[in-house]
């Protein structure tokens, strides 16, 4: 697997532009306070630009440095659900290895019916969304 | 005194002038470079952006593996190391018939599908030789998994590699729209190792669910290869109850199936009605419970031919219900809210055998799904 090797470089390149870019629009902006301390004058264009660039180059650096995501896998908790079939006994209890629907899994301490797994499932809590 | 207060205005003025001037320049040399470059840096970027989802992949194709080599080892108690063969078998590639002369073609398709689980159940019994049936099936699905996600990290490490290589903004454009999709279905596929390794039903085995409930405490037959078949007595029709054989994972020959209790009864089936979950659109909440018409059955295609052509030749009508789940959900261990689904399609099922037909008709119910984590 030849190409694993190149996957997680960084582009020094593109790294370097956005760098330079944030250290010259910091200075022009420096440079436009200046002249607003010495002359009273906005110099507006200079810095609508400057802070155009350092956003767009705080956002470049951001985006090259960026993490890969977690790597950590959700496990959900899995119920099982054992109903009796004669009579309205059941009980809840987490799922074991070897549990599937319809095993009988023991006899109702109520009426000496079977106990089947009448369900297995997980519960998933939902992400609140805007 | 004013002369050199002139003079100094005059300077400051000039120096700031040509300082003006090199910001000017600069900007403009930048906005030439963003112009030109504009594209490549949004390149750069968007590989950025694969490369970092292209590790997660690679993680999940490795723990793949690991499961697969490590549940075989448990439950198989192999003589021999299984990794070279697993390392093998991870790198199957089925080649689809020809379509170019279409005769026949869903015949060839059902051949080579055939064929394909005739491979991986013999290769996993030979692995893991103190396997039961059961586990031989559920392994072959922990196979599945594990041979489907190495070959979605091959496919979007291929497009990575290549649009690093070209630099073409189009190559990698193709990866990075559609990446948001493949790691949702890799994380499902993650999701259903566990499932398969436990043995616990799935989000797709919904319509088997709703079968096995059906025929719950009643006799059953084998009607298909790993397809059974019970005759249940519903709201006062006789009902031919399918679903694939469990508590194992496969997904049986419901077409097969349908198509031979049909003949059977020399078309004299009143309705036939096929559950199944289905895909739901975002906003939709799963296990939502939809009603339709044809044959509502996934996969490669053959059986839902199968069930059309014989419908089809008989006249008879054919009704779906189907239990609407996220893409993550199908091969996830099933919900709760799906379960809730299967409670209510068996209402609808019922609703509708009393609408369709008449007391004393026959009629067919078919659950489709992978059975795993499901008896009968």
């Amino acid at each position: 697997m030849g190409g694993e090797n190149e996957v997680k470089r960084t582009p020094i390149f593109l790294l370097t532009v956005a760098l330079l870019m944030l250290v010259m629009s910091l200075a022009a902006l420096l440079l436009a306070i200046g002249t607003y301390m010495m002359q009273k004058t906005i110099d507006l264009v200079n810095i609508v630009l400057s802070s155009s660039a350092i956003a767009l180059s705080l956002y470049l650096l951001i985006q090259i440095r960026k993490r890969p995501k977690r790597l950590d896998f959700e496990t959900s908790k899995v119920t099982t659900v054992i109903r009796c079939v004669n009579c309205d006994y059941n009980s809840t209890r987490e799922f074991e290895k070897g549990d599937y629907i319809l095993k009988e899994v023991g006899v109702c301490p109520k009426c000496s019916g079977s106990l089947l797994i009448h369900s297995i499932f997980r519960e998933v809590k939902e992400k609140s969304s805007k | 005194m004013f002369t050199e207060a002139l003079m100094a205005s005059i300077q400051q003025g000039n120096m700031q002038d040509t300082v003006g001037w090199i910001f000017q320049l600069i900007w403009v040399l930048a906005f030439v470079f963003i112009w030109i470059y504009g594209q490549r840096i949004q390149t750069v970027l968007m590989l950025k952006e694969i490369e970092g989802s292209l590790y997660k992949l690679k993680v999940m194709r490795d723990r793949g593996r690991q499961i697969t080599i490590s549940t075989i080892k448990e439950v198989g108690k192999p003589d021999e190391d299984p990794e070279p063969r697993v390392d093998r078998l991870l790198e199957h590639v089925d080649i689809e018939p020809v379509t170019l002369d279409p005769t026949g073609v869903i015949r060839r398709l059902e051949h080579i599908i055939n064929v394909r689980e005739f491979k991986l159940r013999d290769e996993v019994r030979q692995m893991a030789p103190r396997a039961d049936e059961m586990q031989i099936n559920n392994l072959a699905n922990v196979l599945e998994t594990a041979l489907a996600l190495n070959q979605i990290y091959k496919i979007v490490r291929h497009y990575y590699l290549m649009g690093k290589k070209t630099l073409s903004f189009y190559v990698i454009l193709q990866i990075q729209m559609i990446l948001p999709l493949i790691m949702r279905e890799s994380e499902a596929f993650i999701s259903a190792l566990r499932a398969f390794t436990l043995g616990q039903p799935i989000g797709d085995g919904a319509g088997a669910l709703v079968a096995a409930r059906l025929m719950q405490g009643k006799e059953k037959r084998i009607i298909a290869q790993d397809t059974v078949v019970s005759e249940v007595d519903i709201e006062g029709r006789k009902a031919y109850v399918i679903k694939a054989r469990g508590p194992g994972g496969n997904v049986g020959k419901p077409g097969e199936a349908i198509r031979q209790i049909i003949e059977e009864k020399e078309g004299k089936i009143a309705l036939i009605i096929i559950i199944d979950a289905a895909q739901k659109l975002e906003g939709e909440r799963p296990g939502e419970v939809a009603e339709g018409v044809g044959a509502a059955i996934g996969g490669p295609g053959v059986d839902k031919y199968k069930v059309e052509d014989i419908a089809t030749k008989y006249r008879i009508p054919l009704y779906a219900v189907l239990i609407k789940e996220g893409i993550e959900d199908v091969i996830s261990t099933i919900r709760k809210e799906i379960v809730d689904g299967v409670e209510e399609a068996i209402e609808r099922i019922k609703r509708i055998i009393r609408e369709k037909t008449k007391s004393g008709d026959a009629v067919i119910i078919a659950g489709i799904g992978n059975t795993i984590g499901i008896s009968q």
